[in-house]
């Protein structure tokens, strides 16, 4: 158990080591003319020069192999300092990133937490419901709305919400005016992301139905509801739950469309910002925290795997 | 001594042909009303997405500011977008990009997904942990930021200026080759442990022992077993890649700005909602739904029947 821990967290160290890597080569080595792209296109090669020294963009990029210095005095090891310590600063605004993350997030957060409570708890009563009443009409009518649903564009799922808004209550279409607005984002976002999750619950509910443990209690005579909420839902959380962890950093984002349309200042409409300014270290503080999420969640599930299911082999 | 005359009505008997896994998808496709309906579907978006090119060529220049906005009616099916240009014919042009990305994207992202991951599977030690740590890291950064960097990153950058292969990142070349390079982490997955589990079977041991090299075996005995996992996740790989043009588009980070895309439509019919000019929003929200569902079914029917052992 020990050593699996620590495998695992050695691999996320890499894994993290790995979007560094990308996120450096991306932003930084395909990105091209950086101080073009800020200083305006009548910028001498004088100008650019010292813009680039400025930012520390004119260091070498991996290795530093000038005489003199040391070996390590790079743009990847500065990037990587100040990009894992979010110390990072905006090249529009010289805001350190921490503190605009402590300032947005909350805004985020209050679209998505919600949002991943209510969608969860919503997914698995209907589930539960099209599952109980299998190879019924609920089963079928359920099934087929879930596929309509999840076929119906998410940038659909926001105009409509937003239009329908602008008909009933024009007040609460835009912007935090009134702190109740945001739930209307919450809302477009539960009923948008319904039918995947219907679809997937039900399979995996279905999935432990068939099995030998569940006809057995029914031979024993338990009650089918009994089993239902007793049995079969017990064991099916896992998976659920896994796929409920692994959505958190993509919500983080996720709520990027749903700022933008709701006038929300969170940090998806952030990130949006950033990259139509080319502020190359606020995008890549971002990119960073969403992965850092992302590997700290997925390690937690296996964790929580090895401890609640004693039939997963450690590998 | 007598000999024993073959039995002519065994004789005469048709030989039981074996179906291979490939004729008996097709037929129960064929036999699956649902799945001809939406193959049916698909065809009907190819065939529009071809010939819109050839019925509107100068969609462009078509702008008539005496109609500009008009709802639809018995000349304008769908009605008329700002400049007074015919929304129907935006909406086939809009198919053709997305048809074309969805097939590109996949056409790159599929045989890399392959590639890595039968490499990775079958060849193990140091090669899998780099297959490994490749698809683990991309797979860590929300696709949807990964895209828009990398398109934004290729912004003004054209690779092979003046040769026939031109190719302009800013546009939807860059589209297919940032979904491409973005979307093979699924493929590479499934093909990854099928390659792990067929690489112990019987029958590879049994090549092994009558002396096949390591590539014969690969080529001849288990890339063959692959291929229709590789079939059904470029189907089913259309969705994302169609999906993730639209909302590129919609950010202005997609096509090359002016090209008709359901995306460009839905950005450009963003505010018009709210004065009741519903058409071009729904046009292309709904010829989006239509593809996206046909699709869906058609490559979950495809799935049940290129693999077995999903069958009950």
């Amino acid at each position: 158990m020990g050593a699996y821990v620590i495998r695992r967290l050695v691999q996320a160290v890499f894994t993290i080591f790995g979007v560094m890597l990308v996120t450096f080569l991306l932003f930084r080595v395909v990105a091209g003319d950086i101080a073009g792209a800020h200083l305006g296109p009548k910028a001498t090669e004088q100008q650019k020069r010292e813009w680039l020294k400025k930012y520390g963009y004119d260091r070498p990029l991996l290795i530093n192999r000038q005489p003199d210095t040391r070996w390590y005095d790079t743009q990847f090891a500065h990037y990587v300092s100040t990009t894992a310590t979010f110390k990072t600063r905006s090249l529009i605004n010289n805001e350190k990133l921490s503190d605009t993350i402590l300032e947005r997030a909350p805004y985020s957060l209050a679209i998505t937490v919600p949002a991943l409570a209510l969608g969860w708890a919503l997914a698995m009563v209907v589930s539960t419901l099209v599952a109980y009443y299998r190879a019924s009409l609920i089963d079928h009518v359920g099934v087929f709305l879930a596929v309509l649903g999840m076929c119906v564009p998410y940038l659909a799922f926001i105009m409509g919400g937003q239009w329908l808004m602008f008909k009933v209550a024009p007040s609460m279409a835009y912007g935090l005016a009134n702190p109740f607005n945001i739930f209307v984002p919450v809302v477009i976002s539960v009923v948008a992301g319904l039918g995947g999750s219907v679809r997937f619950y039900r399979t995996v509910i279905l999935d432990e139905t068939t099995r030998d443990y569940v006809r057995t209690a029914q031979a024993k005579g338990v009650p089918l509801p009994s089993v239902m909420f007793k049995h079969i839902l017990k064991n099916c959380m896992l998976p659920i739950l896994t796929n409920l962890i692994m959505a958190i950093p993509f919500l983080i984002m996720g709520s990027l469309l749903l700022e933008l349309f709701f006038g929300i200042p969170g940090l998806g409409d952030l990130l949006l910002s950033s990259i139509t300014n080319r502020d190359e270290p606020i995008v890549s503080g971002l990119t960073f925290l969403t992965a850092l999420i992302y590997v700290l969640g997925t390690l937690a599930t296996d964790i929580t795997y090895v401890i609640f299911d004693p039939r997963v082999e450690l590998t | 001594m007598t000999t024993t005359a073959p039995n002519p009505a065994i004789l005469a008997a048709p030989v039981q042909q074996g179906r291979s896994l490939w004729g008996d998808a097709f037929r129960r496709l064929r036999r699956d009303p649902a799945a001809v309906a939406c193959f049916l579907v698909i065809g009907a978006y190819v065939a529009l997405a071809v010939g819109a090119v050839y019925w509107y060529p100068d969609f462009l220049e078509t702008q008539n500011y005496s109609e500009r906005n008009l709802p639809p009616s018995a000349d304008h099916w769908f009605g008329t977008d700002v400049f007074g240009r015919d929304v129907l014919a935006k909406t086939l042009l809009g198919a053709r990009v997305s048809m074309t990305v969805g097939f590109m994207a996949n056409a790159i992202a599929v045989p890399l997904g392959l590639a890595l991951g039968v490499l990775g599977g079958y060849f193990g030690k140091w090669i899998d942990d780099l297959v490994v740590w490749l698809y683990t890291t991309l797979a860590s950064i929300p696709g949807i930021i990964l895209l828009i960097a990398l398109k934004y990153a290729f912004q003004g950058i054209i690779l092979f200026e003046g040769t026939f292969i031109e190719l302009n990142l800013s546009g939807i070349h860059g589209l297919y080759i940032a979904l491409g390079v973005l979307s093979w982490i699924g493929t590479c997955r499934i093909i990854r442990a099928e390659t792990l589990k067929l690489k112990s079977l019987d029958y590879v041991t049994a090549a092994r022992a009558s002396g096949q090299g390591r590539v014969r075996i690969l080529v001849r005995h288990i890339v063959p077993n692959l291929l229709h996992l590789a079939i059904i996740n470029f189907t089913l790989g259309f969705v994302g890649a169609i999906s993730a043009e639209v909302i590129l588009s919609f950010l202005g980070l997609g096509v090359e700005v002016g090209t008709p895309s359901w995306g460009t439509m839905i950005n450009a019919a963003r505010l018009d909602l709210v004065v009741g000019r519903w058409w071009e929003a729904v046009a292309a929200c709904a010829a989006m739904f239509v593809i996206v569902l046909a699709l869906n079914i058609f490559g979950d029917r495809l799935r049940d029947a290129l693999d077995p052992k999903l069958r009950i």
